[in-house]
């Protein structure tokens, strides 16, 4: 069905973020060993490669996510090669930049480039411009990419339909397959999140070239940021299940799931809440109205039950006595909606109004997101890139081999996150180069961490070389 | 491909050599030092005595005004505004006001004779100083005058920073400013909390909220829209999208 250009340059997305998946976690472990005073980085170094490991993290699970649906979605459209291609370009274009900037320019405002940081320049002049460009280049990459499956997908189903509301019906007529919906649900709210960004960078860019005849608010300017950011770091999570609801049951040997009136609802519903819950993100800053507050608590409440509640439903259902072949694929996404659940389950615990006064700004903050995308998203996708990788080439996986990387995956990513947890609980803060003696656990726990994040490197390392050599494969075949 | 990727580097790097930083704005110029400690100076006051800085922030909160005698532009019209919106403050918040030139060529009886200039050489809440070790105040403050010497002035900010009894500065202001960022001024000497107030800067146009000092409350402003802009801006390309896709397929139908 999909053609072999689709093919190859779904091998391009996956070799890429692999590459730079493997870099980013090497730098978290040299922050991490350096928190814990087995290294000696300087604030700027530290904070430096804190901002590129954000930016790399947030940038390659989204777009291996928008690689995987795009892959799939050839199943129900023809999609763009050439929109596919152009974000790809303009992809590496804009982290070849993002690295300069940070690694060679040593910009470190950490990825959430809070205003007024990047226009406060500690770093090369050359190194904001340049900050602001290639965010802008990512962005407009992404939302052609985005808007062109959209457009893909609304030239055979209409919005009704795309969005499932037949299905509100007793007798919907056209089905919607859930893939569809979840992959529409979800590009809107990337797109909405990226003309956020394109907003965001044009007021960045309007006050840089001012000289000084124009000042944003710093108000609207986190607003903005978090409605970006936050919303991003959502969604892809969001393509993550996508993919999961077209191949969960195909590789257990199950029936393909259908869209019922739940499913659309609850999807429906995720698309508003989530659009809403980055309020949570300025439960600080008193200046904003409590009346947006309140609606932060209440759609991040909302917008993790209805897609968490299906999902886990669906899943469980597909699973529970029933006879499944297991393999590494459906065990990838077994396990990441596990660690989806309770990376949200934490994230929930934050966004509560009286915990996050306590929590806010701790080690419970990356301990949440983290475990959603360490032991969540990540799973999903690279579920999706070995699924992809065997596809085409020799499918002979040993047992023994699957069995020693989901062994050291749980073990890595649940010792790593421990560590988090504890601190956050202990009220150790987040953001710190270096501890001070008066947090007694901090640097012990960040050693942990570091300790248990390599381990959970080494089957990264295995699944790395494993994919990377069979999507090379791919990549330089003639045959179709 | 290659050629428009080329073509878009130079571009990139072209628009990185003409990009020049912003960030002198007065937004940001206020918020520099605050809660920074203000140098310990060794002042010589107009009725002849000797004190230290800290000795005068020690007794009250001091309202510090930068200033010199031979000016023609700002430092008059910026002393009388100041006068004219203190002359009514009861001592409700205690502070006092301390004006120090920042020209070595002023002496003492230059100042004295401003602060009679100004009617308030018996006024007990101003006090006029000298300095010799004007370089470290203003460097403590972020101050930063700039000899011209073809107009033989000083280029300099009308400033007034705000100093705490432990010597900190608390808050500044760049400007001839109403009655309400006064209060705001005292308060914050006085280390009362300020709920919330926008930052002074006519040029900030699309802020969320905008805070009226009278009434205390926050006002919608501009800025919201474009909080709402890119959730319209998807719901009218959605909608667009679907209407042209359809009316190309009922062409191509007919048509065919």
């Amino acid at each position: 069905m999909e053609s072999i250009k689709i093919r190859k340059i779904t091998s391009i997305w996956i070799i890429t973020v692999l590459t730079l998946f493997v870099a980013s976690i090497v730098l978290g472990i040299l922050m991490r060993l350096n928190q814990g005073g087995v290294l000696q980085q300087s604030p700027i170094t530290f904070y430096s490669n804190m901002t590129i490991h954000g930016i790399t993290m947030i940038g390659i699970w989204f777009v291996a996510g928008m690689a995987g649906i795009n892959y799939l979605m050839e199943r129900y459209v023809k999609t763009s090669y050439t929109a596919n291609l152009i974000a790809l370009i303009l992809t590496v274009i804009g982290v070849l930049m993002l690295w300069a900037v940070t690694l060679i320019g040593k910009f470190h405002t950490a990825w959430t480039f809070l205003y007024p940081l990047p226009l406060k320049v500690m770093w090369a002049q050359w190194a904001t411009p340049t900050f602001l460009v290639a965010m802008s280049i990512l962005s407009i990459g992404w939302l052609i990419w985005g808007i062109s499956m959209m457009t893909q997908v609304l030239k055979k189903y209409s919005i009704a339909q795309a969005f499932a509301w037949q299905h509100f019906k007793k007798d919907p007529g056209v089905k919607t397959p859930p893939f569809i919906l979840i992959s529409m649900i979800t590009l809107v709210g990337v797109i909405t999140c990226l003309f956020v960004a394109v907003v965001l960078m044009a007021l960045y860019f309007a006050e840089y070239f001012s000289g000084g005849s124009f000042v944003n608010d710093a108000l609207l300017m986190k607003n903005l940021t978090y409605f970006f950011g936050h919303t991003i770091a959502n969604e892809m999570l969001y393509l993550g299940l996508a993919v999961i609801y077209e191949l969960f049951a195909e590789v257990s040997g199950r029936p393909k799931w259908k869209t019922s009136w739940y499913v659309a609802l609850a999807w429906n519903f995720t698309l508003i809440f989530i659009l809403t819950a980055f309020f949570h993100h300025l439960y600080m800053d008193f200046v904003q109205p409590e009346g947006f507050q309140i609606v932060g608590q209440l759609a991040s409440y909302l917008a993790s039950l209805p897609a968490a509640a299906v999902t886990v439903f669906s899943v469980w259902v597909a699973v529970y006595r029933v006879k499944v072949k297991w393999t590494l694929t459906n065990l990838l996404f077994f396990i990441g909606v596990a660690g989806w659940v309770i990376g949200g389950f934490g994230a929930v615990i934050d966004a509560t109004i009286s915990n996050n006064i306590v929590l806010h700004n701790t080690l419970w903050v990356p301990a949440h997101f983290h475990t959603y995308n360490v032991m969540g998203n990540v799973l999903f996708s690279l579920a999706f890139f070995y699924w992809f990788s065997i596809q085409f080439t020799e499918k002979i996986v040993s047992e023994k081999f699957s069995k020693l990387i989901l062994s050291l995956l749980i073990i890595g990513g649940a010792g790593f996150l421990l560590a988090f947890y504890i601190g956050g609980a202990d009220s150790i803060p987040r953001r710190f180069s270096n501890y001070p003696a008066e947090f007694t656990s901090a640097k012990f726990l960040a050693n942990f961490g570091a300790i248990f994040a390599t381990i959970y490197l080494i089957p990264i390392l295995m699944l790395f070389y494993n994919i990377s050599k069979r999507c090379l494969k791919i990549l330089f075949s003639s045959s179709s | 491909m290659s050629k428009n990727i080329v073509f878009l580097l130079f571009l990139i790097i072209g628009f990185c050599n003409f990009a020049e930083a912003q960030i002198t704005s007065n937004a940001l110029k206020e918020e520099t030092n605050i809660y920074e400690k203000v140098f310990d100076v060794p002042l010589q006051l107009v009725d002849q005595q000797s004190a230290s800085f800290d000795e005068l922030y020690a007794q009250r909160p001091v309202i510090l005004a930068l200033i010199f005698t031979r000016c023609t532009g700002i430092c008059n019209p910026f002393l009388v505004k100041l006068k004219e919106n203190l002359q009514f403050k009861t001592q409700e918040n205690p502070f006092q006001v301390l004006v120090v030139s920042f020209d070595p060529r002023d002496s003492v009886s230059d100042m004295q004779q401003l602060a009679k200039n100004l009617g308030l050489e018996e006024n007990k809440q101003w006090t006029f100083a000298i300095t010799n070790s004007i370089s470290e105040l203003n460097q403590s403050v972020g101050f930063d005058p700039v000899w011209d010497s073809l107009r033989q002035q000083f280029d300099h900010d009308a400033l007034l920073v705000g100093i705490n009894k432990e010597g900190y500065i608390t808050k500044k202001l760049i400007g001839l400013r109403e009655k309400g960022d006064l209060e705001l001024l005292i308060g914050s000497v006085n280390n009362i909390f300020s709920p919330t107030y926008r930052l002074p800067n006519q040029n900030s146009l699309f802020s969320c909220f905008n805070y009226d000092p009278v009434t205390g409350k926050n006002k919608p402003g501009l800025g919201l829209i474009f909080l709402a802009l890119p959730a319209v801006l998807t719901t009218i390309l959605l909608i667009s999208i679907s209407y042209s896709v359809r009316r190309r397929r009922q062409k191509r139908e007919q048509l065919s």
